[in-house]
């Protein structure tokens, strides 16, 4: 009896129960697209951080102090350096799946046609890497100078034909020294020669305008140091520092043992700076602060932002919710009337009632998550460009609330229809 | 006239009387205008917050002199600035680099006004004290670690004014006028962590650089720091570069690049989100409009069956819906300022705009919103016999 009046309650009046299923799915997938956005905002936002260039710098140990040092005597004093086959290390580390990009760098002078010395970097731009763990991974600084503006001609790809052979020519350079894209630059030190063509001419707003950019082979093979490297640039993303990385990136030492654990698998930019610090030889990895300070304030506050809008939001949904359904079954109030004139006891009257409610919420539920799971799709590929993750947290999450919001709505209502006398109800009072 | 008072007495009274189911309804009017004001208003001050927020990442214009002018003077600095609206400029920091020596090996010392090399650089962390006074200064970590200083030592720095090779042009001028080195001793107030060359330069005020030197030389750069947008930064450039020969600006390209391509992308997904969140809210309050409405269709079929015509049914039901969205449209406006001013405090510290416009616009479209909700089903149910409404089929 109780199941084939709550299935003719349902059949019967079928738009009024569609209406309600409808508004509940539309506030399960309002909750479910926000809760999914708002959980996925800090990796995205991170992501896409990444066009400052990198986070961490890696330079050998002896050089870090002596270099800038003493560069001011005008003498170019490099003794140490990292090296290259140790390279493929970075990606093995325990937050190797954090680290976007990387590439190495190696620093010389040469001198050209005319005579004038000129600093030329040999770099990766989209250098194809075999890893030890198996993967391959395409990275350079084609990713890490993302703010370069290619002026004429194009990005250098060693992986093209005969860019290995190729130099890129920063914009001042090839104003001063009347070079264009397509040219043959003949560039030369005291090691060799070398015929390259001008790949591209990039506006780099900064220091960088006033130099050549090469392959790392050539370079290498210019100051006759194959198979090292002056220094290495990471991009990795990371969790904003607070107290116990800063009291770490003083001295990891200085940590219980318990603090160090959780310091260490955090993605901390001062564990990951250690972690590379293990794996690369003789290198001290530091944060470049202006990329990773800046990341950590302008995360927590998109964070921050998007907690708060969906509070907002997932409020504006419960009320919405709980209001119509207080609206519908107030709307029953002569059945209800009658219901108890023929004898129906409270509590049945409520269980039906109930049982209805809660079976078109849970229809609207299921159908309002899915719902949200395309919003929220819509708003990654529209805003960032790739999907949202999706958490399994979140169906609990929404499940509950639907409940909770459900009952609230309905059972206030029930009891005051309940309060009423039949009589009065019935006679329309 | 008498007519137009029984509409409204009909209209106050079914408000009234109906009190709980009203203030369900008024309620679920307030909720969608309160999250329609609030978006709105949190969407068009994030670019202006967020802004504020990618200051950290430093200067994103700097000042250099011109090669053929007096240099980069204060005066020179102060006509560029007269260019850049006050309310706009974040930090200004001038630069002056000279090669000083500490226990005879050369260091790079940095003059600056401090308080601003604070301002444009607010991801520089200093262990110890920022310099506050003259005789202090800011040694970055890996000339502490060398001279093994920590703050609260002192450094005793001499700076032998250039002979054969001057370090800066400023300098040159002055290179024939042989002097003894001057000595002076500093107290360090703190170390400087960047990650970047700071680290290798000790950072002194102004007047200490004047004195050390024994000259006031024009400044070598100067770093500011603008919110504004990539297009007001090269009207900046332009205007700078046409009026004040002797100032070459220019831009940062990593920071200002950057910052136009994550604040788009921030404010893409505000705008997003708020339609996504507005759609589905308008939705809500429609159909619980409706729901409140549609319990009514007897009421409808017993006036139409006193001989109302469906014009006058509908235009009360109108009025009533659009009287409660203009009320709850009002009360969801202030909610919703409140609510835009509570995140804006939490997130950014900082207060919100108000746009006064948005009062009218939350009151219009809920009225809109509830009035469309209340037609269609008044609309159904005029359509209906009375006989068969009142029936209850």
């Amino acid at each position: 009896m109780f199941f084939r009046m709550i299935r003719g309650a349902l059949f019967r009046q079928k738009g009024k129960m569609l209406m309600i299923a409808f508004t509940i799915a539309l506030g399960a997938s309002l909750a479910t697209a926000m809760l999914n956005v708002m959980m996925d905002v800090g990796d995205k936002v991170n992501q896409e951080l990444k066009t400052y260039g990198a986070n961490i710098t890696v330079v050998p140990k002896e050089n870090s102090v002596l270099d800038e040092l003493y560069e001011v005597d005008g003498e170019e004093i490099q003794s140490a350096y990292l090296r290259e086959d140790e390279l493929g290390k970075i990606k093995t580390i325990f937050w190797a799946f954090n680290i976007v990009d990387f590439s190495p760098f190696i620093d010389t002078t040469v001198t050209l046609d005319n005579g004038s010395e000129v600093k030329l970097t040999g770099t990766w731009f989209n250098h194809h890497l075999d890893l030890p763990t198996g993967e391959t991974l395409n990275t350079g600084v084609t990713n890490l100078r993302n703010w370069w503006d290619i002026e004429s001609g194009v990005w250098l790809d060693e992986q093209a034909a005969g860019g290995t052979q190729g130099v890129m020519v920063g914009t001042q350079l090839a104003k001063d020294a009347g070079i264009s894209a397509g040219d043959t630059l003949t560039v030369s030190t005291r090691y060799g020669k070398k015929q390259l063509a001008v790949v591209g001419i990039y506006n780099a707003g900064g220091d960088e305008d006033d130099q050549l950019f090469s392959s790392l082979d050539i370079a290498q093979a210019l100051s006759n140091t194959e198979g090292c490297l002056s220094s290495i640039e990471v991009s990795a993303l990371t969790t904003p520092d607070n107290e116990l990385a800063r009291k770490a990136a003083k001295d990891p030492g200085s940590l219980s043992i318990a603090q160090y654990e959780q310091w260490y698998c955090t993605a901390y930019v001062s564990s990951i700076c250690y972690q590379i610090q293990e794996v690369i030889t003789g290198s001290i990895a530091s944060p470049v602060r202006q990329v990773a300070e800046s990341e950590g304030a302008i995360m927590d506050k998109t964070e921050l932002l998007m907690i708060l809008i969906t509070i907002l939001s997932l409020v504006g949904a419960a009320l919405g919710i709980s209001n119509l359904v207080t609206a519908s079954v107030m709307e029953r109030s002569n059945e209800i009337g009658l219901l108890k004139a023929i004898g129906a006891k409270d509590s049945s009257i409520s269980g039906i009632v109930l049982t209805e409610i809660m079976s078109t919420a849970v229809i609207g539920g299921v159908a309002g998550y899915f719902l949200g799971y395309g919003f929220a799709q819509i708003i990654g590929q529209t805003v960032f460009g790739s999907a949202i993750e999706m958490k399994l947290m979140v169906i609990p999450i929404v499940a509950i609330s639907i409940i909770v919001v459900t009952l609230a709505g309905s059972i206030p209502a029930i009891r005051m229809l309940l309060r009423l006398r039949p009589a009065e109800v019935l006679h329309g009072r | 006239m008498k007519k137009q008072n029984m509409f409204f007495r009909m209209i106050t009274a079914s408000l009234v009387r109906r009190r709980s189911r009203m203030l369900v309804a008024l309620l679920a009017i307030a909720v969608g205008a309160t999250i329609l004001s609030g978006l709105v208003t949190i969407y068009y001050d994030v670019p202006r917050q967020m802004g504020e927020q990618f200051r950290n990442y430093g200067a994103n214009m700097i000042f250099l002199g011109a090669a053929d002018s007096e240099g980069l003077t204060p005066d020179a600095v102060e006509r560029g600035l007269s260019y850049i609206d006050a309310n706009k400029l974040v930090g200004v920091a001038p630069y002056r680099y000279e090669t000083v020596n500490i226990n005879e090996q050369p260091v790079v010392a940095a003059g600056t006004d401090l308080a601003g090399a604070r301002a444009t650089s607010p991801y520089w962390i200093v262990s110890g004290e920022w310099p506050a006074a003259d005789g202090e200064v800011l040694v970055g970590e890996d000339i502490a670690d060398v001279f093994d200083v920590k703050a609260g030592d002192t450094l005793s720095v001499s700076f032998t004014p250039a002979t054969a090779e001057a370090t800066t042009a400023a300098e040159g001028e002055d290179a024939q006028e042989e002097t003894n080195g001057i000595e002076m001793t500093f107290t360090v107030s703190g170390t400087l962590d960047t990650g970047g060359s700071e680290e290798n330069y000790i950072f002194i005020s102004l007047a200490d650089m004047e004195a050390l030197t024994g000259e006031s030389a024009a400044y070598d750069v100067v770093e500011l720091s603008i919110s504004a947008t990539q297009n007001e930064l090269n009207a900046i450039v332009d205007s700078v570069t046409e009026n004040v020969s002797s100032v070459t600006p220019r831009l940062v390209k990593r920071v200002t690049q950057s910052e136009t391509t994550v604040l788009s992308k921030l404010q893409s997904l505000v705008l997003l989100v708020t339609i996504v969140v507005l759609l589905l809210t308008m939705i809500c309050v429609a159909t619980t409009m409706m729901a409140v409405v549609t319990e009514r269709r007897k009421e409808v079929g017993l006036r139409k069956a006193l001989g109302a015509s469906n014009g006058s049914i509908t235009m009360e039901f109108m009025g009533e819906g659009m009287l409660l969205g203009a009320v709850g449209g009002l009360l969801g406006s202030i909610l919703g300022f409140i609510f835009a001013q509570a995140v804006s405090m939490n997130v950014f510290n900082s207060s919100i705009t108000f746009k006064p416009l948005l009062i009218p616009i939350t009151i219009l479209v809920s009225i809109l919103v509830t009035g469309l909700a209340c037609l269609i089903p008044v609309r159904s149910a005029t359509d209906v016999d009375p006989a068969l409404v009142l029936k209850g089929e």
